[in-house]
């Protein structure tokens, strides 16, 4: 434990550990101090002067950012000469800037107007004409406005100093500096620079994917984990018109810190997919599938569940299901007396690290709770591209259930023989024809749940979209399916369904919604430790 | 309490006459009949004057080549209080940032004019017009062609010469 240093902010008294800067402990009592070039994720070079503030004793202001706290310092950052100092650094942003608010990505969401807002002059003095650079194409998905840059240097520090690719420099001098990449090399090729957009006080770089596509105050944000891979970055959603706009990263410094990776943020396509599968079908005697209430459904297959009598189950699921989808089906499989329950996911050769960051990366497995799945009681099958391993499945003549995987490689005879064959997926699938029930589900972003991911830490999401008319999460029609069987209760929510889970599965007994948080949890230490 | 009487004496008869007051009534009738002064106006073989600051149905500024000088920025759908604007942005081919598709129903609208006045560009207005008769119901969802198509004067928010209204 570090020595406390006890200053004054503001009047206020704060203890902080020997070596904290004065923003941070700032920062610890609610007081912002306004700043462009610092990110607690990177170094300061205190070269954008706007956190400035005045220090007692000090012969002039000290940058905020790399300015160590001292015993009984006190320190001023709403005063004549801190404010002052904001106000005449503000002023001087603005001579160049090109004031295009109405057309700019960052509108809304952008530093240098929240300042200029809350602390800027009202009209600038500037009477020169401004310098023009027009824009570039960084490559990748980056577009660089030179003319709104303020020359904070995030993102050079980014490229130099977490992604450790050197791509971007400060060239030119004064007021022609400016933002380059070297010769026409670019971003391309990078896999991380789609932090360089977050981390962007201004508009200056914006996402050629999210241009002009909507404006800052128009989406709404929800909590939730990357699908993409099993390191589970926590990130934002941001939809608007129920469709997912973009995905930016949510600091955790547990997982990701304040970074995600490109593959990640852009793989966000198949989550607005419109073609879905919209009524629980039931096929009929005659072999048409038909739409149907999901009381009558679910009554229908509890009475075939009854002259089938018990016997062999065989369960394919899909990583990309959460915890709690994957604890129901598990019950439901063990309630109709047991069986095998597989999972196929892609895997890809090499992990993409993020240097700067070690313990985040894109890593092989690109499905978000194979490790929940293998908790869970279910094994791995096919190869690297999720194909393949499902032979003796397609041949099964008992109770075949397929959650979530498409089949996509499979022939249209699958499940030919299948005694009963229940598919749920929110995909029609053509390998699903002989499917005797064929259950609408929600898609990841339509519903709560829970991933585990490659440290067996457990995170929350949360529903980010309306579900698309019957579709139901797979938890609530297997847990009443399985209820009815057991006689047990239905899970009612999300958080029941996984305090369930919690009952029957050693590694997550003990965690509760609760304890999982909006930070996550780490599946119970006695697990781990038994099996190390 | 004691009950008490009062007494209401009856009104003289000069008063309730109804005579003076009709004649009257009869010499204003008979003065207009001589000497007429015009109040009715003689619509619509006859178009009304609207004030300038008359809140019509919209209009959509253009530039001389015929683009809409409309920059997509989202302040008119953000700022009106009826929600009738809608508004999708894009990119031109030029790099610009342009409405692909804006769309206002002016059945929604309630003609406050914020959307004028909050447009950074002067590109929407709301105009000095109200005839605007159509077969259907969706035709009073005007699109962009419809907007910039639009040609009646715009509506002046306040008087320039007078512009805080004293």
């Amino acid at each position: 434990m570090a020595e406390l240093v006890t200053l004054t902010i503001d009047g206020q008294e704060v203890s902080v550990p020997r070596g904290t800067t004065i923003l941070e402990a700032a920062k610890k009592i609610g007081k912002q101090v306004p700043h462009y070039c610092y990110h607690p994720g990177m170094s300061s070079p205190a070269m954008c002067r706007l956190c400035l503030v005045e220090v007692e004793g000090a012969p002039k202001s000290m940058p905020s950012c790399v300015t160590a706290v001292t015993e009984d310092q006190i320190v001023h950052t709403e005063s004549k000469q801190a404010v002052g100092n904001r106000e005449g650094v503000l002023e001087f942003y603005l001579v160049n800037h090109p004031l295009d608010c109405p057309i700019c990505d960052m509108s809304g969401e952008c530093d240098l107007q929240d300042y200029v807002h809350a602390e800027g002059r009202a009209h600038g003095r500037s009477e020169e004409p401004k310098r023009v650079f027009g824009r570039d194409d960084f490559g990748g998905d980056v577009l660089f406005y030179g003319d709104r840059c303020v020359m904070c240097t995030r993102c050079v520090r980014f490229m130099n100093e977490v992604e450790q690719d050197e791509r971007l420099t400060v060239v030119e001098r004064g007021n022609r500096s400016v933002i380059d990449t070297f010769f026409e090399e670019g971003l391309e090729g990078t896999h991380w620079h789609g932090n360089i957009i977050d981390i962007c006080p201004v508009g200056a770089l914006v996402s050629k994917e999210f241009l002009y596509k909507a404006r800052a105050w128009d989406l709404e944000h929800t909590p939730s984990i990357c699908p993409s891979c099993s390191q589970g970055c926590n990130i934002e959603l941001h939809t608007r018109d129920n469709l997912i706009q973009r995905i930016k990263p949510r600091e955790n410094l547990e997982v990701n810190g304040w970074w995600m990776c490109d593959y990640g943020r852009h793989n966000h396509g198949w989550m607005n997919r419109g073609i879905r599968l919209e009524d629980p079908l039931v096929r009929t005697l005659d072999g048409a599938a038909g739409p149907m209430r999901w009381r009558d459904a679910l009554e229908q297959l509890l009475q075939h569940v009854g002259v089938m009598g018990e016997g062999r189950v065989k369960a394919v699921a899909t990583p990309f299901a959460s915890n709690e989808d994957l604890g129901t089906l598990a019950e439901l499989v063990g309630t109709l007396g047991g069986g095998d329950m597989v999972y196929r996911s892609v895997r890809v050769e090499e992990e993409v690290v993020l240097k700067g960051f070690p313990t985040l990366a894109r890593r092989k497995d690109l499905a978000p709770n194979t490790n929940g799945a293998e908790l869970i009681g279910f094994t791995r099958v096919g190869d690297d591209q999720a194909a393949g391993g499902l032979e003796d499945i397609a041949k099964h003549d008992g109770i075949v259930i397929i959650m979530g995987d498409e089949l996509s490689d499979q022939a249209e005879d699958f499940g030919q023989e299948a005694g009963l064959f229940v598919y749920l997926g929110d995909q029609q699938s053509p390998a699903a024809s002989n499917a005797h029930f064929v259950f609408p589900l929600t898609t990841f972003a339509e519903q709560e749940g829970s991933f585990t991911n490659i440290a067996r830490r457990v995170q929350r999401f949360s529903p980010a979209l309306e579900p698309s008319s019957m579709a139901r999460p797979a938890w609530l029609i297997l847990g009443a399916l399985a209820a009815e069987l057991n006689n047990g209760d239905a899970p009612r929510s999300a958080a029941d369904a996984f305090s369930g889970l919690a009952r029957r599965v050693e590694a997550f007994a003990g965690l509760t919604y609760q304890d999982i948080g909006i930070r996550g949890a780490v599946v119970n230490e006695t697990y781990v430790l038994s099996e190390s | 309490m004691a009950i008490s009487v009062k007494v209401m004496n009856r009104p003289e008869p000069e008063d309730t006459s109804y005579l003076r007051a009709a004649l009257s009534g009869m010499a204003l009738t008979f003065r207009h009949l001589v000497n007429p002064s015009k109040v009715t106006q003689q619509y619509p073989e006859e178009p009304t004057d609207l004030s300038p600051r008359w809140r019509g149905t919209h209009r959509m500024e253009v530039h001389a080549d015929g683009r809409p000088k409309c920059v997509a920025c989202g302040l008119c759908p953000t700022v009106c209080p009826a929600n009738c604007i809608r508004l999708v942005g894009g990119e031109d081919d030029q790099g610009n940032r342009y409405p692909i598709v804006y769309e206002i129903d002016e059945f929604r609208c309630i003609f406050c004019g914020m959307c004028q006045e909050v447009c950074p560009v002067e590109a929407i207005h709301v105009g000095q017009h109200f005839e605007n008769a159509e077969y259907t119901r969706s035709r009073f969802v005007y699109d962009l062609d419809r907007l910039m198509e639009q040609d009646h004067p715009t509506t002046l928010l306040w008087d320039p010469s007078d512009p805080s209204s004293e």
